[in-house]
């Protein structure tokens, strides 16, 4: 249980958490089960005070004639705590297992596209963009349609500037001074990766609006949200909109198995990578990374997850001065 | 495994501390790089160097410039803790050596991530 | 002719949010609500020079300084000394200080911190550009800038 606050706020009331998740339900289709009163809260209170309210049942009791406020809570709520190349291993799938046999496919178009749903602010379809930039070969060109509920979050992903909270959490330093410079108290990324993600409102609980098929399709950590016939639906309307040799990355501990089986899987790494049934695997099965930090030799603790942030940046040399 | 921590604030030292403890690390302090290259010399192998940049007698940018130079400690992770945050900051610090860049303001998950990629701690599967 | 440049307002908020959110903002942020400030309390100043000069300083009440220092190095405040508090400031200005200098173009050298009980009054020659007035656990903390005065032409 949070800790009351100096001025005696507790946690939100029942009533004002059942408005809350009916909101969400209603604006986004995300569940907000009980049990998570307290994230409520925690979200909900620097909006609260910002709005000049004593606490989050004030709050939430303007949200009904608020428009604003109200965008403002839905966004609290559903943002997603990203980091750039969150988890590392999907990335590191993407780079040594999806890359190599979708270059062969696809070399008579040389160019791919890719989803990014529920993009949030944007660091999961600019971190795609990163390694893009560094494994596509000449005369290749890629798309990154990024996609989310919430219009603000795709303008913050269109500006694509980051604050240096953000930029902390994840991206190898290296990375950053390749393709950020600072603009005001944040770091901008570069046009060049901007001109490579498009943006479109999307609300993976309706009808999807006309789009490609894509190559590759990450999905990551939001059906979580979704209650299971929804779930169903969304990976049914996915399929549709993904090649037959395409890939889907869920997060981590989420499977389509129990909920579709017009889904194989294949491992790539710590990774399941799930297929279209019937599409052929992909080429050699993953190799793990070498490990590549300077520590490796001493430390038995290591993963071999260090290779995606060690791979060759381009235009800087660490060498000399 | 250790780490070897340069800040000349002993708040920022106590923060740096509380992290990498958490994550199993045994640590030293210093509290300037002059302090912590007497400390290398003197026979201490840390993993990683969390380093500030602007102290007294010698700054974390001099220090990272004399460990690179060093054979001893080529296995030596580098890592910048600093306040220093333009881009032509970060740059240098690379050249010169240093491995990874973490701006203050952080947060403990930022630290952690760093660490991860540097492949000091394993990752954690989210749950 | 000297053109004297300022961070803007919004920039300097955005970097006192940050470095509060990070360290002491877990159960209550910093507020943009101004609360008079009462006399004493803590100045804690930091200096830039070279490509751009100027100086930085966070007010705050004694309650505000406490605070600070007992969430930073995680001890009771009555476990927190003197020395500890000048420390613990000494850094919040460092953090303050240095993500304002790296706002401003050019290549700055930034001082290490000076904290005082008791307002450390900018040099009277200094000009001040950016004022925030903030307010966090009910005590008023109080971010300036101070620049030199703009050079005129000969």
């Amino acid at each position: 249980m949070p800790p009351a606050g100096d001025d005696g706020t507790g946690v939100i009331s029942p009533t004002s958490f059942a408005y809350v998740a009916d909101l969400l339900r209603r604006e986004t289709a995300m569940l907000c089960e009980p049990g998570k009163e307290y994230l409520v809260e925690a979200r909900l209170l620097p909006l609260a005070r910002s709005a000049g309210q004593p606490d989050v049942d004030s709050y939430v009791a303007l949200l009904g004639r608020d428009p604003s406020e109200r965008a403002k809570a839905i966004d609290a709520l559903t943002i997603n705590e990203t980091s750039w190349f969150r988890d590392l291993a999907p990335y590191q799938a993407f780079t040594e297992a999806m890359l190599p046999p979708l270059l062969e496919a696809r070399a008579h178009v040389k160019h791919l596209e890719i989803w990014s749903a529920a993009c949030s602010s944007g660091q999961e379809a600019y971190s795609l963009t990163m390694l893009l930039r560094e494994n596509l070969p000449p005369g290749w060109t890629a798309r990154i349609h990024a996609t989310d509920v919430s219009t603000s979050m795709l303008e913050r992903v269109r500006a694509g500037r980051y604050s240096q909270v953000e930029m902390n959490r994840g991206m190898p330093a290296q990375r950053l001074v390749t393709w950020f410079t600072r603009a005001g108290n944040e770091w901008e990324v570069s046009p060049e990766l901007r001109s490579m993600v498009t943006t479109q409102h999307l609300n993976l609980a309706a009808p999807f609006p006309p789009m490609p098929v894509f190559d590759i399709v990450f999905l990551r950590n939001v059906l979580i949200y979704f209650d299971v016939d929804t779930k169903r639906d969304i990976l049914r309307r996915v399929s549709s909109r993904i090649s037959p040799d395409g890939y889907l990355l869920l997060g981590s501990s989420e499977t389509t198995l129990d909920l579709d089986d017009a889904w194989t899987r294949e491992a790539a790494g710590r990774v399941w990578m799930h297929r279209p049934r019937g599409a052929s695997p992909a080429g050699t099965a993953a190799r793990p990374a070498s490990p590549a930090s300077p520590a490796s030799s001493a430390s038995t603790t290591v993963r071999a997850t260090a290779g995606v942030a060690q791979s060759t940046a381009p235009a800087l040399s660490q060498t000399g001065a | 495994m250790h780490a070897l921590i340069i800040d000349d604030s002993k708040t920022m030292r106590s923060i740096l501390r509380r992290i990498v403890t958490e994550l199993g690390f045994d640590t030293t302090e210093a509290g300037n790089g002059q302090e912590a290259l007497d400390a290398l010399e003197a026979g201490l192998v840390p993993d990683i160097c969390l380093i500030d940049w602007n102290m007294p007698l010698m700054d974390g940018y001099t220090f990272v410039t004399r460990v690179r130079a060093d054979d001893r400690w080529r296995n030596v992770t580098l890592m910048m803790v600093t306040t220093e945050s333009e881009h032509g900051q970060i740059v240098r610090a690379l050249a010169a050596g240093a491995h990874e860049y973490v701006i203050k303001p952080f947060t403990p998950d930022a630290i952690i991530e760093k660490m991860e990629l540097l492949g000091l701690v394993a990752q954690e599967v989210p749950a | 002719m000297t053109v004297t440049l300022e961070p803007s307002l919004g920039d300097v908020h955005a970097v006192v949010e940050e470095v509060w959110s990070s360290f002491l903002g877990a159960e209550e942020p910093i507020l943009p609500l101004a609360t008079p400030m009462p006399p004493g309390g803590w100045s804690a100043a930091i200096t830039v020079s070279g490509g751009w000069d100027a100086q930085i300083t966070v007010n705050l009440t004694d309650g505000a300084a406490q605070a600070v220092t007992s969430t930073m190095l995680m001890c009771p405040v009555e476990d927190c000394s003197d020395e500890d508090l000048r420390d613990a400031l000494g850094e919040l200005v460092n953090m303050v200080g240095g993500n304002v200098k790296s706002l401003m173009a050019g290549s700055a050298v930034l001082s290490l911190p000076l904290v005082g009980h008791g307002d450390i009054s900018p040099g009277s020659h200094l000009v001040e550009v950016c004022r925030l007035e903030l307010t966090w656990r009910g005590e008023p903390v109080v971010v300036t800038v101070h620049l030199p005065p703009t050079a005129d032409p000969s």
